[in-house]
């Protein structure tokens, strides 16, 4: 009696528990009523992006009753690309994700990017009608072997972000922005205060951290008159280049030469601190921290060109909307419906306005709201007249392995441990290690 | 009617031998029945994740991962060599016994110096073991999060402070040589209060008698450290020790939050190592085969340290 009683209590458990199970498994197919999708988003500068984006997603919820999208946010550019992997690898795909734009080829590689083009055609237009709304430099991100797999969304060009009064304080013209290495060094040397030994103001700081410091590598070799990667081809770097050496000994040169650059490698955040604070009197920062520096300076700053050393040039940085691979199609089409009015001018100039990103659609800028913005803060210009002369952000098979392969060395040098050229020689040989599953693969057969 | 009752059942069922092999063997199994029942939850959980899980890892070690155009291959162990030539798994190696050392001995000593000072209860010594006990309490990332803030290079609270004493002001997380043992003063000042609460423990069970007759005896406050309390306090280190190792390898979170194994792998850990090859470089095969050898070190270690145990005190 004793121990068929205790038997029927271990059989309730265990049936409880089944039951459990069962249900849980059993709720969703009986679910109806609007699409749910989720939208992966990442923070990848200062500010209160994440509000932005609850207000953002609410509305279009409030508008489209049929769709529930839920924003999921997945914290850096390089967590985002992770969790959107395990996502999929898992076989639950997020139905939408921001994505940083130069983790699109990686991605379409690996057969995890729904190709838009379907979509696009459903809708009636074309390919060259859809991508035309958008400025023509974003364009090398989102479209791989001439088919579309981006949208672009939130986009960036580096800036040179310059403390006026400082500039003024030492007889330095703000209006007047260097435009050259050379005018920039000089700039940066008289923006430098010392008490003894001891620097109590840098003259400029330029952000190393994981994934911005291979940014900001890739835009000191473009003004250099160099590249980063092949654009055509997602299996070759050019670290090992006179250009990029260029852009690295200059680097060295402001910390270890000019002393105007504090050593060692600092991440975004602490450089664009350090300007808040008046403890750096320039800085090389995304225009996507422009709204932040807009919310929190406490003095003058004018914001310009990076200067060229041969050439003026920047890399396209932020990110395109993108939908994974292994959709079910209600979820795909919500998703497009999502992502269509995310990039919608209204909408991108509203969330422009609110990061400080610039908007990729060009009608943005026609907007009266977008109009009356820039006519009172006229900063917001300058990223967007850069464009003429932005290129493709850096995107090779395995993207973020490559990218830290020149980031590990560059940090040695920023730490007086290595000279530039073997630093770039020693990059050169890891990336193309990384690089060469997928060059076995596509073209050669390396030895 | 108590649950620990089914444990004695066998012995019971053992002194009946009237019954038969078979119906003894029933009977057996219908009286641990509901002990199995009530374990199974646990069983099948266990099963899933813990051992299922280290199977999967055992079979992907001997592949190689798929690319995009070349399929998933029986590699056998070349996936082992491959990490052990790693010079960035050899480093992550060298960092977490560096790692593991370096907390280790400094935070399993304050937590002593913290215990002893505070092993006798009033009023300000709870207030001061609740101070010292609160970093166990906030969570890694979010300590990370504000030692961030703190390392800042020049704006941050520390070169604010130490930054006036020192000719060059060092950045904390953005140096090679540095940026380690920037990470290891987090790791201790969490772990510190959390072993003092094993030496607290530990303390009590130091008998009241002993030390009252050596202090009768005339031995000094030194003596009976050095020959009652230390002594007492042996089974208390080798546990102490065996967490704070198994901590070093487990715990990432600050690797994470902080440096992502940079600058240049400088903070690269045995586990961020692992976690990199499986979700930075896609390599499955990699990832699991470094799974597997650090598996092996650490359960090496654990047997190790608890035969030691076992040998000096007949149990733990």
């Amino acid at each position: 009696m004793l121990f068929s009683r205790r038997l029927m209590f271990g059989l309730a458990m265990a049936s409880s528990l089944a039951a459990t199970l069962a249900g849980a498994l059993a709720v969703p197919a009986m679910a109806e009523g609007p699409t749910e999708i989720d939208l992966f988003f990442p923070v990848p500068v200062d500010g209160k992006l994440a509000r932005d984006m609850g207000t953002l997603i609410k509305e279009f919820n409030d508008g489209h009753p049929d769709i529930k999208a839920t924003a999921v946010y997945t914290g850096s550019y390089d967590d985002t690309l992770i969790k959107t992997r395990a996502a999929i690898k898992a076989g639950k795909p997020p139905s939408a994700v921001i994505m940083s734009a130069n983790f699109l080829l990686d991605m379409q590689i690996e057969n995890e990017l729904t190709n838009l083009d379907a979509l696009i055609k459903a809708d009636g237009t074309t390919k060259e009608q859809f991508l035309g709304q958008f400025f023509p430099a974003l364009q090398g991100n989102a479209v791989i072997n001439r088919s579309v797999y981006g949208v672009p969304f939130h986009n960036s060009t580096p800036l040179l972000y310059i403390n006026a009064d400082k500039a003024k304080e030492v007889g330095l013209d703000p209006s007047k922005p260097p435009q050259t290495w050379a005018e920039l060094t000089d700039w940066a040397k008289k923006l430098t205060k010392r008490e003894g030994d001891k620097v109590t103001q840098w003259g400029i700081a330029i952000p190393c951290a994981y994934d911005y410091c291979g940014w900001m590598m890739e835009t000191l070799t473009m003004s250099n008159g160099g590249r980063y990667y092949n654009e055509e081809f997602g299996g070759e770097v050019y670290y090992d280049t006179p250009s990029m050496l260029g852009a690295l000994t200059w680097w060295n040169d402001l910390v270890y030469k000019h002393k105007v650059h504090a050593p060692g490698a600092t991440p975004g955040p602490a450089v664009s601190t350090s300007f808040i604070s008046g403890n750096a009197a320039m800085m090389m920062l995304s225009t996507g921290s422009l709204t932040y520096v807009r919310d929190n300076a406490k003095f003058n700053y004018k914001v310009a060109f990076i200067p060229r050393n041969v050439r003026n040039a920047v890399p396209i940085g932020g990110a395109s909307l993108i939908i994974p691979a292994g959709l079910e199609a209600g979820k795909q089409k919500a998703a497009w419906t999502l992502i269509k009015w995310m990039t919608s001018p209204e909408k991108s100039a509203w969330w422009s306005r609110a990061t400080g990103y610039f908007a990729p659609n060009m009608a943005a800028y026609k907007t009266p709201e977008m109009v009356d913005f820039l006519n009172k803060n006229p900063d917001a210009k300058t990223a967007v007249e850069q464009l003429d002369v932005a290129k493709p952000w850096f995107a090779t098979y395995k993207t973020v392995p490559v990218r830290k392969n020149l980031e590990d060395e560059v940090m040695l040098v920023l730490n007086g441990k290595k000279q530039p050229k073997e630093a770039l020689v020693a990059a050169q040989k890891a990336a193309d290690e990384t690089l060469k599953p997928y060059n076995a693969d596509t073209s050669l057969k390396l030895p | 009617m108590s649950l620990a009752e089914p444990a004695t059942l066998p012995v019971a069922t053992s002194a009946a031998p009237r019954l038969d092999v078979p119906k003894r063997l029933v009977a057996r199994f219908k009286a641990s029945l509901p002990a199995y029942l009530l374990l199974l939850p646990s069983l099948v959980f266990l099963a899933l994740f813990t051992y299922g899980a280290m199977g999967r890892v055992l079979i992907d070690a001997l592949y190689q991962r798929a690319t995009p155009k070349a399929p998933v291959r029986f590699v056998g162990l070349d996936n082992i060599a491959a990490v052990l030539a790693d010079p960035a798994f050899t480093g992550a190696v060298v960092n977490n016994l560096i790692y593991a050392v370096g907390t280790a001995i400094p935070s399993i000593g304050l937590a002593l110096l913290f215990a002893l000072t505070l092993s006798r209860t009033h009023a300000v010594s709870s207030a001061l073991r609740a101070a010292l006990f609160l970093p166990v309490l906030i969570p890694m990332v979010a300590a990370s999060a504000l030692f961030m803030f703190i390392f800042l290079p020049n704006v941050g609270l520390l070169d604010y402070y130490i930054g006036r004493l020192l000719p060059v002001l060092p950045n904390w997380l953005g140096d090679p040589d540095i940026a380690l043992y920037a990470i290891m003063i987090i790791t201790i000042w969490k772990n510190a209060g959390y072993y003092m609460l094993f030496f607290l423990a530990g303390l009590q069970a130091v008998p009241e008698d002993v030390m009252e007759a050596a202090h009768l005896d005339g031995a000094g406050p030194y003596q009976r450290l050095r020959n009652i309390i230390l002594p007492e306090l042996k089974p208390t280190f080798l546990f102490v020790i065996v967490i704070a190792i198994l901590n070093a390898v487990t715990q990432v979170d600050h690797v994470f939050v902080m440096t992502q194994g940079g600058p240049s792998n400088s903070t690269n850990l045995v586990l961020f190592y692992i976690y990199q090859q499986a979700v930075e470089h896609y390599d499955v095969g990699k990832a699991s085969a470094a799974t597997l050898l650090t598996l092996a070190a650490l359960m090496g270690l654990t047997a190790l340290s608890f035969r030691t145990m076992a040998n000096r005190e007949g149990g733990p």
